[in-house]
């Protein structure tokens, strides 16, 4: 199993040399590519942490049949294509969507925009930030939490100075994740969004139309996509253990103060 | 084994047909689906399995050693560049076809005319490497001559996103999503779209050429698929999904 998780890897480094890898940088589709697609997963991973937070925490303190409605609700995307997530995307908020007739009025048209790239990745990649937040918030101490607020805390002090601090090495996880996520996102935008340099022809897009004039441009630009992965990786790994040996001290300190 | 081959006729499937790989432009689809049915039934023995992509895709995973036994192009550029590295053998053209503009039933651009085309809020095409990308690409070059040199700049402004094969193309016209799209005469004739003409003087003439691939694994069965195509039933189908084949060339 290693193996084949290693193997296709190797190959695609392999396939490619230092040279090719300065070229493939250098070709016409590389910048922009990478730089849409920061920006856009940057943007995606603002809205999943704003949105995702409160709804974890909300189904970290629940129990019960809505609760476990709403988790499916979240793992869907997960378990669907991406290319059906596009083509749902597109039922709802396409020009003939369930939303056109709000939508349009507004002048707001999502298909084919740099905005409907953020939304495709924000669909994909929340339930990778939200299942993990909610599990880290389950994991903190709920006597903890009783004693900020019998200490003067309000329900948001006790969120932002207990709750999140406690639970941000699990927070962070689920963002990277996530964020992990979105930056492979393909199936979705490409049915969502289209594909047209510079506004909705994020890295992946871009690998999958250079694939079709010049391999090598395509194996360059997908080194330079798994490289930025295997960059992300690292802290994805680190930082959270470091946190979680921080953080841990911490709540067993206070824990012995209160 | 002898008593097997002498029970075929009788129990169809104890015998199992030779499984003949064709890949084809996606604007053959529907017409490789009528003349798949028509070569089974004249070749009982071979079960045609079709696969359908941009002709540039099709083109690279047959350089990647895809299992293909014939390969159906819509542009004789992507065959050349396989017989170039001797991957496919004795191409020739079987059908043509032209290029056309599509508007969704309802036209909400008001595009009556292909000079109304810069009206398109939204407008898809191919990639410059799927054929039918390229030939749109080709007309609007070309268009300068007839609507003036802001033209062909005015229309690729609008241009919202770039398809892989030309049946995305259509398909984001069908869904409503695209204003207009350039796409074959042959797609919008069973889309549900509704088709503007591209002036003659700008259109361009579409070859399909068809060859077998070296080394496939069913050369005799891709041979009979390829000659099957110049029979007379298989140009019929062929017409009957707006094809222009080699007999009527010139007629329309």
């Amino acid at each position: 199993m290693l193996a084949l998780l290693a193997v296709p890897m190797v190959a695609l480094v392999t396939a490619s040399s230092w040279e090719e890898l300065v070229r493939g940088a250098r070709d016409a589709s590389f910048w922009p590519a990478l730089w849409l697609s920061a920006r856009t997963t940057f943007a995606s991973m603002a809205l999943v942490v704003l949105g995702g937070t409160p709804l974890a925490w909300w189904m970290a303190a629940r129990e019960g049949r809505w609760v476990r409605a709403v988790e499916m609700i979240v793992d869907l995307p997960v378990v669907v294509p991406p290319a059906v997530v596009g083509l749902a995307l597109l039922e709802a908020f396409g020009r003939n969507g369930l939303f056109s007739p709000v939508l349009a009025p507004l002048g707001l048209h999502l298909p084919f925009t740099t905005a409907a790239v953020v939304l495709a990745q924000v669909v994909v990649a929340a339930p990778f930030y939200v299942q993990s937040a909610a599990a880290a918030f389950r994991r903190t101490d709920a006597d903890l939490l009783i004693v900020a607020r019998t200490l003067g805390q309000s329900p948001a002090g006790t969120f932002l100075r207990v709750a999140a601090p406690l639970a941000l090495p699990g927070l962070l996880a689920g963002a990277a994740l996530s964020w992990a996520r979105a930056l492979g996102e393909f199936g979705a935008t490409l049915l969502f969004a289209g594909n047209l340099a510079g506004s909705t022809r994020t890295m992946p897009l871009a690998i999958y139309t250079a694939l079709e004039a010049d391999t090598q441009v395509a194996v360059s630009l997908a080194l330079a996509l798994a490289g930025a992965g295997a960059l992300l990786l690292l802290p994805l790994r680190a930082v959270p253990a470091m946190l979680a040996r921080r953080f841990g001290t911490t709540a067993r300190r206070w824990h012995r103060g209160g | 084994m002898a008593a097997a081959q002498a029970c075929a006729p009788d129990s169809p499937g104890a015998d199992p047909p030779v499984r003949l790989a064709v890949f084809a432009a996606s604007s053959l689809t529907e017409a490789f689906g009528d003349v798949e049915g028509l070569f089974e039934a004249a070749h009982p023995g071979v079960d045609a399995v079709l696969s359908f992509a941009g002709s540039q895709t099709l083109r690279l995973q047959i350089e990647r050693g895809a299992r293909a036994d014939v390969f159906a192009s819509a542009d004789p550029a992507q065959m050349a560049l396989l017989a170039g590295a001797g991957l496919v053998d004795g191409e020739r053209a079987f059908a043509y076809n032209e290029l056309a503009v599509i508007v969704p039933p309802g036209n909400p651009a008001g595009i009556e005319s292909f000079r109304d085309l810069p009206r398109a809020e939204r407008l898809v095409v191919g990639t410059e490497r799927v054929p039918a990308g390229a030939y749109a690409r080709q007309i609007l070059a070309a268009s300068a001559g007839l609507f003036g040199p802001g033209f062909a700049k005015a229309v690729t402004d609008r241009i919202v996103s770039e398809e892989s094969n030309v049946r995305l193309v259509r398909a984001k016209v069908e869904m409503g999503e695209a204003d207009a799209a350039i796409v074959y005469r042959t797609d919008a004739v069973g889309g549900r779209v509704r088709v503007v003409p591209v002036p003659a003087g700008l259109n361009v003439e579409a070859e399909y050429v068809i060859a077998a691939v070296s080394g496939g694994r069913r050369p005799a069965a891709a041979r009979q698929w390829i000659e099957f195509l110049g029979s007379r039933e298989a140009q019929e189908a062929l017409a009957g999904r707006g094809f222009v084949v080699p007999g009527r060339r010139g007629g329309g």
